[in-house]
């Protein structure tokens, strides 16, 4: 029988700690009792002591600091174009079925390329530039924001917009209030996953074709066996990632308030 | 001796923010092959009630036993009728009424005899390779009501199991529980909002008090619809243009309708 | 309708591939050094065909990345669901994991391969470890979120019809999830190719991103167009048989939807 009923709070945050400690308990001893060497598994204060040290002391040509605002630039660009490309074009295949017909089947032919993959042609025609990153980022982020904008355009039900125009309503008017808040939720959630996955395809693309910037700080790492740089890279694009969802979180919840989508404790 | 009894059931549950008194010292005897049918405004503790005797919750004070034995759990002595059908939708109509047999390790040849007279007696034949989602509610009402009964408990407990159907469908229905109940009379614990329906099934109807629930008030059916012939009519709306039936009808009426929270 | 809609669609895609010969040809405005012509791509399958490129042919190459594809799913998926399963069934041990697992989850998959590499170096153990990494997280909380959502009255329903507590598992709580578990399978197949691609990208010594890679260095891109359209049927292909096994194992379920929408 599934447990229906969660544990009590003092209970759960118990067990939790307990999870916790297993956790770094088995990560520090392994290097401790010498099941792993060191080298290839710094403990969790060695990895900790590594990422301060980052925050000042230049890797691969820049502090920690100066990576991430090289990699978050990169991302922005990408991610702010994917917006530009995006919405539009889902706004236009929700509400002009033809387009939708046309554009559909391109979109599905691609969605089976992952991002990743275009690496070599963002190469190809950027070279170091920063137009790669962006090539890549832009494919990560821009089927989300397609498929939520197209998903909110498609939403809004034919007998809400014949109720407002039965109440007069005018087109203006007919746009900012019954089509965008209709469409809105599911864009800002489409926009929250492709935030996440452009992430992903930033670290990725990263690895492989730049030369400054959190993942190559990460490359290099791994080329000179530091093991602790390479574990304090991924604490950092983790806390990063995890900043830009809780962001974004707080951006949807906003505008679901906004729009009147929130209920009291719900 | 009695089938079901509560003897000062109580139940409270203890929610963070406060305490709800969902059942207050519900005192019931329901004898053997006794059809009882509770009526009470929402949020009563109807279900509440039945859960009791399912097994499925416990009594916070006070006591429930099924068959002289207090209930720890629920079991197939007790077969419940779900408001929602509660079907596996994984499973044709056929293996969710065989899943009660086989746990209860009736050999294969003996469960299909009785699943087929079970699917026989519901109307339901055809069906019996279908998912529950390719049936009409009245037929999946029919299946939750095949599967619980092909195990021949000794109690049957439904809660509002003609609530989620249509009007003409429930009507079907009731004359097709009523038939059954004739047929193979077994102690029943049914829970309705419907008047009628409460009246036309019952041997005794039980009426309670808006929350927390007590019983108000108990209505003895069985012997005027004896004496006034109901049951030689073969159609609900016959029944329901007696008199007798019409008397009682507002009587529980009346009743329930002191019950109502008045609206503010 | 439908077959309005795929006329549209035939015509749409013979129009791209129209605009792309026109466009990569002599009297189109893309280079053929930017953008392979689709004669160039022709040859560069010939090429992969026949003598193979990046060491090996293209059947090769394609087997390589299928089979690390293959298993890696197949550790991936089905630990990843046996965790969320023992999540969903069990709210204690689901505190006791949760917070090991948020504080793991935010990374992204990618993140991992230097660290995978240092570890296991560029063989076939870094890449299954790399498509864990990945794949695991939607397969488990698909799985629990799966368990979580059973209705209430379908467990009783099973209690009351005396389903011994260890049959549960198989009569009600697996296949009442197993929509949501499909879900998650489906998520993780995708960061499966993700992840695989990426790691070959980054070193290895065969596989389909092992040719991009190569391509890429040669500045060949007729065979990088060949690697990525090789990627993608691979992973329509991989995503039609597990779309076949969901319609297979849960013809309740699909046939249930449009009832239900
Ligand atoms: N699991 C629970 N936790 C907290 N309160 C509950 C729970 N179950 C029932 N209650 C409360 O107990 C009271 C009685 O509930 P119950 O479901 O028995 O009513 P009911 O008579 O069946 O109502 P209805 O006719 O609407 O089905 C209600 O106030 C309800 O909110
Ligand atoms: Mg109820």
């Amino acid at each position: 029988m599934p447990e229906r009923a969660s544990p009590s709070i003092g209970l759960a945050a118990a067990l939790g700690l307990a999870g916790l400690a297993v956790f770094f308990a088995v990560w520090a001893g392994a290097g401790v009792l010498g099941l792993v060497s060191a080298t290839f598994l710094p403990g969790p204060l060695t990895v900790l002591g590594e990422l301060l040290h980052l925050l000042t002391h230049p890797y691969a040509g820049a502090t920690l600091p100066q990576h991430l605002a090289a990699s978050l630039q990169r991302y922005g660009g990408g991610v702010v174009l994917a917006v530009i490309v995006g919405l539009p074009l889902g706004l236009a295949m929700g509400w002009f079925r033809p387009l939708d017909a046309v554009v559909s089947p391109i979109f599905d032919g691609l969605r089976f390329v992952p991002p990743i993959a275009w690496v070599p042609f963002a190469a190809l025609w950027f070279g170091t530039g920063a137009g790669g990153p962006v090539l890549i980022i832009f494919t990560g982020a821009f089927p989300p924001v397609l498929i939520g904008t197209y998903r909110g355009a498609r939403m809004i039900e034919p007998a809400l917009i014949e109720a407002a125009r039965m109440l007069g309503t005018s087109n203006r008017r007919m746009l900012t209030e019954i089509l965008l808040p209709g469409a809105v939720p599911s864009i800002v959630a489409g926009l929250r996953v492709a935030a996440g996955l452009g992430w992903q395809s930033l670290i990725g693309a990263e690895l492989i074709v730049v030369s400054s910037g959190i993942g190559y700080m990460m490359v290099q790492g791994e080329a000179a066996v530091a093991t602790s740089t390479v574990m304090a890279g991924i604490i950092a694009v983790g806390l990063v990632g995890t900043a830009i969802d809780l962001l974004l979180r707080a951006a949807e919840r906003a505008v679901r308030r906004r729009y009147g989508l929130v209920g009291g404790g719900r | 001796m009695s089938a079901i009894v509560f003897a000062g059931a109580r139940r409270v549950y203890d929610l963070p923010s406060r305490r709800v008194v969902a059942l207050e010292s519900f005192d019931l005897s329901i004898a053997e092959k006794e059809f009882v049918v509770i009526v009470g405004p929402s949020g009563c503790g109807k279900t509440t009630c039945l859960r009791l005797a399912a097994g499925f919750d416990f009594p916070s004070s006070g006591e429930v036993n099924v068959g002289g034995q207090k209930v720890t759990g629920p079991g197939p002595d007790r077969a419940v009728v779900f408001q929602h059908f509660a079907l596996f939708p994984w499973k044709t109509v056929h293996d969710n009424i065989a899943l009660g047999l086989r746990n209860a390790g009736v050999p294969a040849a003996e469960r299909e005899r009785r699943i087929e007279s079970a699917l026989k007696l519901m109307n339901l034949e055809s069906a019996a390779r279908a998912f529950p989602h390719q049936l009409s509610g009245g037929m999946q009402q029919r299946v939750a009501i095949a599967r619980a009964t092909v195990l021949d408990p000794a109690v049957l407990l439904m809660d509002e199991p003609f609530g989620a159907l249509d009007a003409q469908t429930r009507v079907v229905m009731q004359e097709e529980l009523v038939r059954l109940a004739r047929v193979n009379p077994r102690t029943v614990l049914f829970i309705t909002h419907s008047v009628e329906e409460a009246i036309y099934l019952a041997d005794r109807v039980v009426v309670m008090t808006r929350a927390p629930g007590r019983i108000k008030e108990i209505i003895a059916v069985k012997a005027l619809r004896e004496q006034e012939g109901w049951d030689t009519l073969p159609k609900i709306e016959d029944v329901m243009d007696q008199p007798s039936f019409v008397q009682l009808r507002t009587h529980v009426w009346r009743s329930l309708r002191d019950e109502q929270v008045p609206s503010e | 309708m439908p077959g309005r809609r795929g006329l549209i669609a035939a015509a749409s895609l013979l129009g791209l591939a129209l605009l792309w010969a026109w466009a990569t040809s002599p009297f189109g405005p893309v280079s053929p050094e930017r953008f392979p012509s689709p004669p160039l791509v022709g040859a560069a399958f010939l090429q992969i065909a026949t003598t193979g490129f990046a060491g090996a042919t293209l059947p090769r190459q394609v087997l390589t990345s299928l089979g690390l594809v293959i298993e890696g799913f197949l550790v991936a998926a089905s630990s990843g669901t046996a965790l969320g399963l023992a999540m969903g069934w069990n709210r204690r041990f689901a505190a006791f994991v949760n917070p090991v697992f948020q504080l793991l989850r935010p990374i992204p998959p990618l993140a991992w391969i230097p660290l995978v590499i240092l570890w296991l170096g560029l063989g076939n153990a870094a890449k299954v470890l790399v498509i864990w990494f990945a794949a695991f997280v939607p397969a488990v909380i698909n799985a629990e979120t799966g368990v979580r959502e059973i209705p209430g009255a379908l467990l009783e329903a099973a209690r009351m019809l005396g389903t011994p507590r260890h049959r549960l598992l198989v009569e009600v709580v697996v296949p009442a999830a197993a929509p949501m578990i499909f879900t998650g399978l489906r998520l993780c197949l995708q960061a499966t190719w993700t992840t695989l691609v990426a790691a070959e990208l980054v070193g290895s010594f065969y596989g389909l991103g092992h040719v991009l890679s190569e391509a890429q260095q040669d500045i060949y891109p007729g065979m990088i167009f060949v690697g990525m359209a090789a990627i993608g049927v691979c992973g329509w292909l991989t995503t039609a048989v597990l779309g076949w096994v969901e319609r297979r194992l849960l013809g309740w379920h699909a046939s249930a939807r449009p009832a239900h929408a």
